[in-house]
């Protein structure tokens, strides 16, 4: 499979005078295990939507398997081969599992009995109690085992392990790891959980107020992306590309680089800046850093009050 | 599958209807002989026997008088379990992520509750048509065979106008209170240009239902059958689960 398992080109979505996504270039190769990064309201449910045709785009276009999700009969394979877990887990209150279980196999021609079972023993879901009598982790896991039993070329998971236990959020990771992940498959997850995002995951994206801040591999993240402290009066925001991210933090400035952090602090040294620590930033840290909305920061980190500095010359 | 959903969801209220009409039918048909002596309940079968045509003619109309209007309870309660009765709950982005078009699901639950709406029509009246034969031996009831399927045909039309409701509010209450609205208003509307008016314009779509009820009853000078609302009913019962269908193929959820 040479073509992106999701691709969108400049993707929109607008809600009256609201931008829910803007100018959103994705594309996600097939087997990559995408964490899609954002806070509430940042767009992710809306993009996930928009691939599955639930949403309308307003803007550019996207696909999924090489397919556009606009046109029905396109839309139609895309569902074949995409396993889908919402954000609101919601299924039928009177059905059983097992009763959800033989329904959503009529839809999939590459369904799994063996591995509902496997999924249904080993996230211990009781399969014989109506949906609505079960707790919210089981009807998560109930709307799991439906996506992850279809044999889907795509997972596209929105927020799945909300609601449960640290036990459960641990079994559903080494099964997707395990069942998924090892067999080339491709996961497009939004998570709120950084941990599980890093465990998972080899490409992520942030989204804030509907566009994308950064994407990148996480091993780049982890080997290459520094967090520079330095101090100094009026100190530089650059608008290089590789800087990430400036935070304004009372006589200090914190600067996210991509790379070349060394470099970078020698080139603020010669704005008159001392530099108080150069060190390898997490994901957490990141994300933090690009979505924050209360400090003043570069170009890129959207909402944000543009930091009152001059730029490099 | 989808089919199978369908029915699980509008199951109780299917057997509740054809309970409720077949249970109404057969006290009718044998209310002629029911009488109470010494403050216990009796069945009398002598009337059925002495004045057999008569009896089933006056019974049958009875039981068609009352039974008319399983078409649009059946159409109703059945039709508010339509798709767009799970946007609101939320089971919606479930139903509309699997590999069906919103066209087939919007159809598969009309055949469905059609369906059940023909079983809910049908039974109660060739069960009450055979107990009335049975006690009278008098098999010929004028439009037996006809009588079901007239409930049906002016059912159809609700049916699509209680799916295209529940499309529009997104819930099966919504559906429910919404078209009971346009019904009543629609009823009251007609009257108020048949009354002070005293204009009588032709039903829009119930006219085999009046002409079946009229023209089961004695005293009652025969009326033509009323073609032009037959295929109103008709194109309306194509034209409301059409218009549902693409107001579904249009919704974001």
């Amino acid at each position: 499979m040479s073509e992106a398992a999701i691709l969108t080109e400049g993707l929109g979505k607008s809600f009256g005078a609201l931008a829910a996504v803007s100018e959103l270039n994705l594309k996600i190769q097939p087997g990559a295990v995408y964490g899609f990064l954002g806070r509430n309201g940042a767009g992710k449910t809306t993009t996930m939507r928009m691939l599955l045709g639930l949403v309308r785009p307003t803007k550019g276009s996207a696909r999924v398997l090489g397919l556009d999700p606009t046109r029905e009969t396109e839309l139609i394979r895309i569902l074949e081969r995409v396993g889908f877990v919402p954000q609101r887990k919601q299924l039928y209150g009177w059905a059983t599992p097992a009763e959800l279980v033989r329904m959503n196999k009529a839809y999939f021609p590459r369904w799994s009995d063996d591995a509902a079972a496997r999924l249904a023993q080993r996230l211990e879901i009781p399969m014989n109690t109506a949906f609505k009598k079960l707790s919210i982790g089981n009807q998560s896991k109930v709307a799991l085992l439906l996506a992850l039993a279809q044999g889907a070329e795509v997972l596209i998971l929105d927020e799945p392990t909300a609601g449960l236990d640290p036990m459960m959020v641990d079994e559903i990771l080494r099964t997707l790891i395990e069942d998924h992940i090892s067999q080339g498959r491709t996961i497009f997850v939004s998570s709120h959980h950084l941990g599980e995002v890093e465990q998972i995951c080899d490409w992520v994206g942030i989204l804030e107020g509907g566009r994308l801040l950064l994407e990148s591999r996480l091993e780049e993240i982890r080997q290459e992306f520094r967090l520079v402290i330095a101090s100094g009066e009026g100190l530089p925001v650059s608008t290089s590309t590789d800087l990430v991210s400036a935070t304004t933090d009372g006589r200090f400035q914190r600067y996210v680089v991509a790379r070349e952090a060394e470099r970078f602090a020698a080139e603020l040294r010669t704005h008159g800046a001392t530099i108080l620590e150069i060190s390898p930033v997490g994901l957490r840290e990141l994300f933090l850093h690009l979505v924050r909305k209360e400090d003043a920061c570069t170009p890129g980190n959207v909402g944000a009050k543009a930091a009152p500095v001059s730029s490099f010359s | 599958m989808y089919a199978w959903k369908c029915w699980r969801e509008s199951r109780a209220r299917f057997i509740f209807l054809l309970i409720m009409f077949t249970v109404t039918a057969l006290l009718f048909t044998l209310q002629q002989g029911l009488e109470v002596r010494d403050g216990w309940w009796y069945f009398d079968r002598s009337e059925y026997i002495r004045n057999p045509g008569p009896t089933a003619h006056v019974v049958f109309s009875m039981i068609l008088s009352v039974l008319w209007c399983s078409g649009f309870l059946s159409a109703v309660f059945l039709g508010a379990t339509a798709s767009g009765s799970e946007i609101e709950p939320g089971t919606i982005e479930y139903l509309w992520t699997r590999p069906r078009t919103r066209a087939s699901v919007t159809w598969t639950h009309w055949s469905v509750c059609a369906a059940e709406m023909v079983a809910v029509a049908v039974v109660p009246i060739y069960l009450a048509a055979v107990l009335l034969a049975t006690l009278t031996k008098h098999w010929d009831f004028p439009f037996l065979f006809f009588a079901p399927w007239m409930i049906v045909i002016v059912g159809l039309p609700v049916l699509g106008l209680t799916t295209l409701m529940t499309a529009l509010r997104r819930s099966t209450s919504g559906g429910l209170i919404y078209t009971s609205g346009v019904v009543i208003v629609y009823a009251i509307l007609r009257q108020i240009i048949i009354v002070p008016l005293h204009l009588n314009p032709p039903t829009l779509f119930a006219g085999p239902l009046v002409w079946l009820v009229n023209n089961n009853q004695f005293g009652v000078p025969p009326i033509a059958f009323p073609w032009g609302s037959l295929w109103r009913a008709v194109f309306l019962a194509a034209a409301f689960p059409l218009a549902a269908q693409y107001l579904l193929k249009r919704t974001e959820v």
